[in-house]
């Protein structure tokens, strides 16, 4: 008896997520790493990690890729969708979730709403220049105040009166921080008001002049947090569903996305698990043949260049190759 | 005399044929690129604008080439860009470069005499007679019109082509061989023949293409590189955009401006979202994404520099047209901190969206 799965991987700036779900879409293997700064690394890890728990017959039937570091992830493996995050968060909740109307998703160092109507995303937005209020900005304040980031929220709940923060701009946040550390405010109360400085921030940026409808469902890593579940919750008005695989869902919705188009074109493009033996380099080169100047990125793999991607004139982008 | 200019879209095709036509020197700046946005950010104060960082990279590259007259064209307008000029002239003279900067403000501000005393600066230098003086402006003028027929034709018909990419080869390889004409006549031709080339692209009219407006600031939604070429990458996805505001769009409102003549289209289409001139362009703006959802567009994106005034009160106008007509409209905020990926990402899912809007519909 063999099964058959479908990979989604989703390389994001923080973690990079693969899962494994079955022909009833059921999530059947999760995994969460580390990028790191070490994608590709990291994607043959976590590959050769799900290839051991899967059984010696079964089968990746489609591979889709999302993330930050989508077009290296589809290179790199041969998958057959590669998406943006933004469609493929509102398609996993929408899977899950039925008639959800609002996604709030934070991840390492993006932040989006997603506003559906009748399972279609109908109105998005995603943070611009700044990476305030996202995860990796928690992660530096609970590596600063040396505590571990799973018991960040728990912090933020034990407050008994959050202290304000300004939460615009990181570097600013971390400054006010250290100011109310530095008067005598305790470490709970300057977590919960960081906390709240977020979601305010997140609903300035973000959420201004959005419809907030409910179910609201909170995704991404920093789903994690109950200190900014709370915020939400308390900011909002309304209740927030964790969907169960909050940390994973931009890869459950590239695996989904993945078997519907494999389901039409009737074959994977799947690379196979032997990728992980192949020896991966990214290099990137000034183009100059014009003034344009563009930043080529090469993928190369065994010596051998297997994709360019990075140039406005096309010149580069033919240069393409299977990965065999 | 060795004159330049700013770059701005194709504009630097139309100034070519210009000098080339009166016979001045001239040095055309390299295409905006990282190293024109670099030079231009470290000489232009940090909160200001992105069109006018580009232009002040433009003038370096030149400088170094050697030039020493700029032309630009002026405003005196109620946004940052009527500005541009007076502040430019100091930062550039505080260098030390000691340059003859050459405005041609719209002459119903400046007066006529004026504005005809400016323009004789450049024309002086050239020893053609009156009458081809005025063939070349009018040559240039015709460069201009063509290349936008182009241009535009090239990315609506993106949508329909049956081989992928002709449409975008077509116009590379147009703008290419123009800039490499060294008569106006001759660019003429040779736009000429492009134009029957991409006349001649083989599409599939069956086809149902998503449509967009590229609505929002002239100079980000004109000119390429500050909106990281965003036109051409939706060519690349198949999208059919059209774009109301280009350089020809630009001197023929100013023209008709003081008959009360300019776009009454767009007046009378912005008139229930915004009935008063709020400065820049933030009125055609929103009476475009009206027009947008009129024509039967599918959506409309709005591009527009950090800190542009005009374009953040139409941003703040744009949701209401989005919710009252049920029109799909994106705006993209664009600075030299861009970065391309998040950029991508968000077009992406704004065509996915409409995608899956009208396969619901």
């Amino acid at each position: 008896m063999h099964n058959c799965y479908s990979l989604g991987i989703d390389v994001g700036s923080v973690s990079t997520n693969l899962l494994l779900a079955d022909n009833n879409n059921k999530i059947v293997e999760k995994l969460y790493l580390r990028t790191s700064g070490r994608p590709i690394e990291v994607l043959t890890k976590g590959l050769s990690m799900l290839k051991e728990k899967m059984g010696s017959k079964d089968k990746i039937i489609a591979v889709g890729a999302t993330g930050s570091g989508r077009q290296l992830a589809g290179v790199l493996t041969g998958a057959d969708v590669v998406k943006n995050e933004i469609t493929a968060h509102a398609v996993a909740a929408s899977h899950l979730v039925p008639g959800v109307r609002t996604i709030l998703e934070i991840g390492g160092q993006d932040s989006k709403i997603i506003l559906l109507k009748n399972g279609v995303a109908c109105d998005f937005a995603m943070n611009t220049v700044c990476a305030a209020g996202t995860g990796s900005f928690l992660d530096r304040q609970a590596a600063r105040l040396d505590i571990p980031i799973e018991e960040f929220g728990s912090y933020a709940l034990r407050a008994n009166s959050p202290v304000r923060i300004a939460g615009r701009c990181a570097v600013f946040a971390e400054s006010d921080m250290i100011h109310k550390q530095q008067t005598g405010h305790s470490i709970e109360n300057i977590i919960a008001g960081l906390c709240e400085a977020l979601v305010r921030n997140y609903m300035n940026n973000l959420a201004k002049g959005k419809e907030i409808l409910e179910p609201v469902l909170f995704q991404g890593g920093v789903a994690a947090n109950i200190g900014i579940v709370k915020a939400f919750e308390k900011i909002l008005g309304v209740k927030i569903i964790i969907p169960q695989y909050y940390d994973v869902m931009g890869a459950y919705g590239a695996a989904l996305l993945a078997k519907e188009k494999v389901e039409s074109t009737g074959n994977t493009s799947f690379a196979g698990f032997n990728v992980v033996n192949r020896d991966f380099k990214a290099r990137s080169i000034e183009c100059t043949g014009c003034p344009n100047m563009c930043e080529v990125i090469q993928i190369i793999s065994n010596g051998k260049t297997i994709a360019n991607w990075g140039d406005k004139c096309g010149k580069w982008g033919a240069v393409k190759s299977e990965v065999g | 005399m060795l004159i330049t200019i700013p770059h701005m879209g194709n504009v630097y095709l139309a100034a070519k044929a210009l000098f080339d036509g009166i016979d001045v020197p001239y040095v055309i700046p390299e295409p905006n690129n990282k190293e024109s946005l670099q030079k231009g950010s470290l000489y232009s104060p940090e909160e200001m604008c992105l069109p006018f960082k580009l232009m002040m990279g433009n003038y370096m590259q030149s400088i170094e080439k050697g030039a020493d007259t700029i032309l630009i064209t002026g405003s005196c307008g109620p946004c940052r860009y009527g500005e541009y000029c007076e502040l430019q002239i100091k930062i550039l003279s505080k260098l030390g470069h000691d340059l003859d900067f050459i405005v041609l403000d719209a002459p119903g501000e400046i007066g006529m005499d004026e504005f005809l005393r400016r323009l004789g600066k450049i024309f002086k230098a050239s020893s053609k007679s009156r009458a081809e003086k005025l063939l070349a402006i009018k040559r240039a003028f015709r460069v201009m019109d063509s290349i936008e027929k182009l241009e535009a034709k090239a990315h609506y018909l993106a949508g329909y082509e049956i081989n992928k990419g002709d449409c975008k080869r077509i116009l590379r390889q147009c703008k290419k061989d123009a800039f490499g004409c060294d008569n106006p006549v001759e660019m003429l031709r040779v736009i000429k023949e492009y134009l029957k080339k991409i006349n001649a692209v083989p599409v599939d009219k069956t086809k149902n293409p998503i449509k967009l407006s590229i609505i929002g600031e002239i100079y980000t939604v004109i000119e390429p590189y500050s909106n990281l070429n965003i036109e051409d990458k939706l060519m690349d996805y198949g999208v059919s955009t059209k774009r109301l505001l280009t350089p020809s769009w630009w001197y023929r409102d100013i023209v008709l401006k003081p008959l009360k003549l300019n776009s009454p289209g767009l007046r009378r289409a912005s008139k229930e979202y915004l009935p008063l001139y709020i400065g820049g362009h933030g009125r055609e703006c929103i009476g475009e994404a009206v027009l947008a959802h009129k024509e039967g567009m599918d959506g409309a994106i709005q591009i527009f520099p950090l800190g542009c005034m005009p374009e953040i009160v139409t941003k703040a106008i744009l949701p209401s047209i989005q919710r009252d007509k049920n029109f799909p409209i994106m705006s993209l905020i664009v600075d030299e901190m861009t970065g391309e990926a998040g950029f991508m990402t968000r077009i992406e899912a704004f065509l996915d969206m409409i995608k899956s809007q009208k396969k619901t519909n």
